[in-house]
């Protein structure tokens, strides 16, 4: 969905051609330009200084720092969504620790014909919106607008705030072989790789201080603090301080991490559609129980998502009435909506033409040379010249893989051509281009690749700055001219030299203007409390269940038999209950289970197939808190990155199965426990998929109760880091307030469902039993300070249901929900009474308050403490309750939107 | 003839709707033929928003949302349109198909281009070489362009049979083509893809048609309906109008409501809704010549 890369591709021979100079041993591609190396192999003078610096540190060290850097890539969690990739939602960002270096003088020139780029485009945009006048006075075939679905009608006429169109702006840059620069194409819409472009920035600094220091590399806060400025200007209210939010598709668009990351960088609201609502021809912003208005959208959805109603129908992705309260000029979209009409890839045939016409100017900076076959004369040139051409779809709409005319046989090339001649309308002819190389790193040389330039504009009173860098990607391999994120490729910091002094600013630091203190943030979306909210209760769910397991694992491991442990059936029987993983220890084949129960423990932790197993329920925690990327620090973020281990697709084969034991531990075969790298982990499970009818015995695990013990240990600490960051480090916000309400409210359950399966009913002897419990919640150490050697159920009741002072308790759990609740945001005038979600906390903390430990530990005559029982049934029948109650008050609006039927009666029929 | 049209669309839904908003084209338009002397639109309950803008073609669109919670929601339009009767063309004095098609294709006047938006593909009217193909039976070489349009119009009417259930607005015309059943937006969405697949600008009309009762019995309240038909352009002489569901060229018993490349464009009411659930729509149109009254 949303963004078609289409790259400039081609394949060409590598033979190598000898530098005059050995610099780290790097040899470009003989047929292309190089970056590095002029057409007489001389080292152009620009890249003299940083290959002196990176001489000195030598490959091995670049080398060494570079894994350092990817360490730092991959806790950042810079990712790059790739549809069906086998590593799913996450991908690591591919970086090259080996910059692009533009010259002062390169950096003017493609600064120059990239500004009257902009605002050819901006003006090309302003016609076909309004008059058209470029169809009438000829200079574009009406075949390129009339059906072109990125044509959207209902976007035209609109007047927009300042008169500007396009915002932020992208152009992708090649060098031929004649050293020229050349458009590849333009991102109009809403052009993703910026925020990349800083990551890279941010991580390329640290790795190479030095060199980045001395080069005198201009920065890029400037270009940001402008995109500011301008996005600040266009809001038609609140022009001093207007709500601006980033409007994003999704986690599930491949350049999510991104849309977080600006958001963060720019301190704009990271919101989806569903997050938007229009009411009275506005824009509003739902968060907790209110509407705030918005003023200015800078969108990463594309045109014809933005509007279920007036737009494409069938996507929700974007808020119903948007283009009406476009119309109604009350709020500003960047870029406006229809301006991806402008990446129409046959519009490059007429450039130099729509500049004369509309600029009045000649074109400053080719596009690579493009013939529209609609055309008879363009077509029958591009048919004669099909060897060197890249014939692609005229309409960005028409979906088409790049065919390269050299790659084709004769019969092949015949036949393209007669496609060509069918539908002349549907094609572009493009010149082949030999790309520019640039050395990579790879392992420890330094090799050529071709690379493209992604550099961005942004709009500036009535023209556009430049951004000086931008997104370097370069191919695959040497072989080929395919530059995409998408199929492999890598991506680099662009570095443009400076012969000036360098902008120190930084939009992270103090700006220039003294910042109004606030300690609002009152802007959170419900969407993202919802997901706190369950991210807390999945964290909570993770770390219950892995204490259980642990306590099950330490007895497993430290005894030789049932004898000497007689608690462990009822604990084995707790897992499968607070797991939901049924039959297990409880349902049929029970009684096989419960003598032997390693495999089904193995796979309660492993499973990620199996719903409620923590292998699945890490995986879930991993999603939410992907959703809320933006919410969460990075160091927050990190310690999740820990979970990995069990985030790996790992096939659980039960032991029972194994053929034998030595050919299950022989070296290949990989281990649960282990952190297996990503890489690693693809190869396993795509192995295993393709083994899978082979033999199911081959993956077999060799595994150690020790190691799960470690792995368990492991899971609690992070998962109890990732709490004590968000205690010490989150503001106490309405979104700590829903974190900590989802893992309150989740340790709650957690330690009733406990409880009830296991002191509900006597199990004699019950000392062991409680032991495990004190172990299970943590509260051993203080129960033995408090009554020594001696375990009793009552004093275990007191210390887990009502000491308010052991954050384990239950009443610990319903005293801080009780606080959240009274400190959650509401409209007191509204509603003098309390909340039914305040009444039900005060009526549970009460009984709680009240409950008699010693009444509680009580057994009638058939063994069942019934005190306890209905204490804890009234208890757990109120926390559904509390959960219902606060989605009615704070999440209502969270509802999907939907098409009504289209009336038209149908009875017309005269005979 | 003077008309007094009122056309009532109403939904009821089995929740409250917490919000919906709406697009409507219910404001005739005024042509040569036809005059919109009074309309107006009332809205149950009093929409928080109601505005209205002229759309890309030319049409008069509403939109309105209604922000307090509701479950039933009705749309009433009232009309009195005044229609001057049209004189039948005889299609043998026109353009050859051809002719139309080049001029249309080379020419780049204001007039040429207004026209020749409608010869493309839009969402419901696709391309494809079985509608070409039965276009052609009536497109042989030179014929006069109108001439082979009103076959085609006499073709799908004795094709093609009328079937109220045998589509709904979402299905695709090869369908239609496929089983020879549908309406009269099916069968104008067929002719429209037959004639700009040949390169002939053809937009889609939404409107009214008067009907008249059968011999005998009273006339009906709300037995009318909205309608669709198609319009052709035919150089020098300009928009040419036929109902190929009933095999006819109209004269004052349409009343032209918008027009547009299809359906989509044009939609008489359409809504997204928050909440609701289940919905039910009901549609009731009553065309009333003013001199019966």
């Amino acid at each position: 969905m949303v963004t078609t890369e289409n790259w400039d591709q081609s394949v060409m021979g590598s033979s190598r051609r000898a530098p005059t100079e050995d610099w780290l041993g790097y040899a470009p591609t003989a047929g292309a330009s190089d970056e590095v190396f002029d057409a007489n192999s001389h080292v152009q003078p620009h890249w003299r200084g940083f290959l002196e610096s990176l001489s000195l540190m030598g490959l091995p060290e670049l080398t060494r720092r570079w894994v350092e850097a990817k360490h730092l890539i991959r806790e950042n969690g810079v990712t790059y969504n790739v549809y069906g990739d086998p590593r799913g939602m996450e991908r690591p960002w591919q970086l090259d620790p080996v910059p692009l270096l533009l010259s002062p003088t390169d950096a003017k020139v493609l600064e120059a014909g990239l500004v009257q780029r902009g605002r050819l485009l901006e003006a090309l945009g302003q016609d076909l919106y309004g008059p058209q006048r470029c169809l009438t006075e000829g200079y574009l075939p009406p075949e390129l607008l009339f059906p072109n679905p990125a044509f959207l009608r209902s976007c035209h006429g609109v007047r927009l705030p300042q008169n500007r169109r396009l915002h932020l702006y992208a152009a992708n840059i090649g060098r031929s072989a004649d050293g020229g620069f050349c458009v590849l194409g333009d991102r109009t819409q809403s052009p993703s790789g910026a925020g990349y472009a800083l990551e890279n920035r941010l991580v390329l600094s640290r790795v190479l201080p030095d060199a980045f220091r001395e080069c005198r590399v201009q920065r890029l806060a400037l270009f940001f603090r402008t995109l500011q400025d301008t996005l600040q200007t266009i809001a038609p209210h609140n022009r001093d301080n207007p709500r601006i939010v980033l409007l994003t598709p999704g986690p599930f668009n491949e350049t999510y991490f991104e849309h977080a990351f600006l958001a963060r960088y720019l301190g704009y609201t990271l919101v989806e559609g569903g997050d938007l609502t229009v009411r009275d021809n506005r824009v509003y912003l739902k968060v907790l129980g209110a509407l705030q208005p918005v003023d200015v959208i800078l969108r990463r959805l594309d045109d014809d998502f933005c509007d279920p109603l007036e737009l494409r129908p069938d996507s929700f992705l974007g808020v119903p009435g948007l283009v009406q309260a476009v119309h109604a000029g009350n709020v500003a979209v960047a870029n406006a909506l229809g301006s991806g009409l402008l990446e129409t890839p046959a519009f490059l045939a007429f450039m130099p033409a729509l500049c004369r016409f509309l600029l009045g100017e000649e074109l400053k900076l080719p596009s690579v040379p493009t013939w529209w076959c609609g055309e008879p004369r363009a077509r029958e040139h591009v048919i004669a010249h099909l060897r060197e051409m890249v014939i692609k779809p005229s309409l960005a709409s028409i979906r088409m893989e790049p065919i390269f005319g050299d790659e084709l046989s004769r019969e092949q090339r015949d036949e393209l051509a007669a496609r060509i001649r069918t539908r002349p309308q549907d094609f572009v002819g493009e010149h082949r281009l030999i790309l520019s190389t640039t050395p990579v790193l790879v392992g420890h040389q330094l090799q050529p690749r071709h690379l493209v330039l992604r550099t961005y504009l942004t709009a500036h009173e009535d023209s556009f700055v430049a951004m000086p860098g931008g997104l370097t990607r370069v191919s695959a391999s040497s072989d080929t001219m395919v530059v995409s994120m998408q199929r492999g490729g890598g991506s680099k910091d662009t570095w443009v030299l400076s012969d000036g002094p360098v902008s120190q600013l930084s939009l992270l630091g103090p700006g220039g203007v003294p910042l109004e203190i606030t300690r609002g943030g009152s802007d959170l979306p419900s969407r993202v409390a919802d997901n706190l909210y369950w991210l807390g209760r999945y964290i909570e769910r993770a770390e219950g269940l892995t204490r259980l397991l642990r306590g099950v694992l330490v007895r497993l491991t430290e005894t030789s038999g049932l004898t000497e442990t007689p608690e462990l059936p009822v604990l084995l029987r707790a897992v499968t209950v607070m797991s939901d993983c049924y039959p297990g220890f409880v349902g049929a084949g029970a009684e096989l289970h419960l003598p032997a129960p390693e495999d089904e423990l193995l796979s309660v932790i492993h499973d990620s197939k199996r719903v409620g197993s923590l292998a699945s329920t890490v995986n879930s925690l991993w999603q939410l808190a992907t959703t809320v990327r933006d919410r969460i620090s990075n160091d927050m973020w990190r310690v999740l990155g820990d979970l990995s281990p069990l985030r790996v697709d790992q096939r659980f084969t039960p032991t029972r199965e194994r053929g034998n034991e030595t050919e299950a531990s022989s070296p290949e075969n990989p281990s649960l426990a282990r952190q297996a790298s990503e890489e690693e982990a693809e190869n396993h499970s795509l192995a295993s998929r393709a083994d899978e009818e082979v033999s199911d015995n081959k993956h077999n695990v060799p595994l150690t109760l020790s190691d799960e013990l470690d792995l368990l240990d492991r899971v609690v600490i992070t998962l109890a880091a990732f709490g004590g960051l968000a205690v010490e480090s989150m503001t106490r916000s309405a979104g700590w307030r829903f974190l900590d309400m989802g893992r309150k409210l989740e340790r709650a359950q957690h330690t009733i469902s406990l409880l009830r399966s296991t002191l509900t009913t006597i199990n004699n002897p019950e000392g062991p039993l409680l032991e495990a419990l004190l172990q299970i919640a943590d509260s051993a150490m203080t129960y033995r300070r408090r009554y020594q050697g001696s375990v009793q159920t009552a004093a275990v009741l007191d210390l887990l249901l009502a000491d308010e002072s052991n954050p384990r308790s239950l009443v610990f759990q319903f005293a801080a929900l009780a606080d959240n609740v009274e400190n959650l945001p509401r409209d007191n005038s509204a509603q003098p009474r309390r909340s039914p979600e305040q009444r039900m906390m005060l009526s549970s903390l009460t009984e709680l308050r009240l409950a008699e430990a010693d009444q509680l530990a009580d057994a009638d005559e058939t063994g069942n403490r019934p005190q306890l029982q209905e204490l804890l049934e009234r208890l757990n029948a109120n926390l559904p309750a509390l959960s219902d109650a606060l989605t009615q008050t704070y999440l209502s609006h969270l509802q999907t939107s939907r098409h009504l039927s289209q009336g038209l009666s149908i009875r017309v029929h005269e005979q | 003839m003077l008309y007094q049209i009122t056309h009532i669309t109403a939904y009821e839904y089995s929740a409250s709707v917490s919000l919906c908003q709406n697009l409507a084209h219910l404001t005739p338009r005024t042509t040569d033929e036809q005059q919109c002397l009074q309309t107006s639109l009332s809205i149950s309950p009093e929409p928080a928003v109601l505005s209205s803008r002229t759309d890309y073609f030319g049409n008069q669109l509403t939109f309105f949302a209604v922000q307090e919670p509701h479950r039933k929601l009705t749309v009433t339009a009232n009309h009195l349109v005044e229609v001057t009767p049209r004189v039948p063309i005889d299609g043998s004095l026109t353009l050859s198909w051809e002719e139309v098609r080049d001029r249309l294709r080379a020419s780049r006047s204001r007039d040429c281009l207004q026209a020749y938006q409608f010869a493309f593909p839009s969402r419901h009217v696709p391309f494809s070489n079985e509608l070409i193909e039965y276009a052609r039976n009536s497109f042989v070489t030179g014929r006069p362009l109108f001439e082979a349009v009103l076959d085609l119009t006499a073709r799908i009417h004795a094709d093609f049979e009328y079937d109220p259930q045998a589509t709904t607005i979402s299905t695709p015309i090869h369908e239609v083509f496929q089983q020879r059943r549908g309406v009269c937006q099916d069968f104008s969405h067929l002719q429209i893809s037959c004639l700009r697949s040949l390169g002939i600008p053809a937009r889609y009309i939404s409107g009214y048609l008067r009907t008249m009762p059968q011999a005998g019995k009273p006339r009906l309240v709300g037995a009318d309906a909205t309608h669709a038909w198609v319009s052709v352009f035919c150089p020098d002489i300009g928009w040419l109008d036929v109902d190929p569901t009933n095999n006819l060229q109209p004269s004052d018993k349409h009343v032209v409501l918008a027009w547009g490349r299809d359906f989509d464009d044009v939609s008489p009411v359409k809504g997204v809704i928050l909440g609701g659930d289940q919905h039910s729509i009901g549609v009731s149109v009553d065309v009333t010549a003013t001199e019966e009254k």
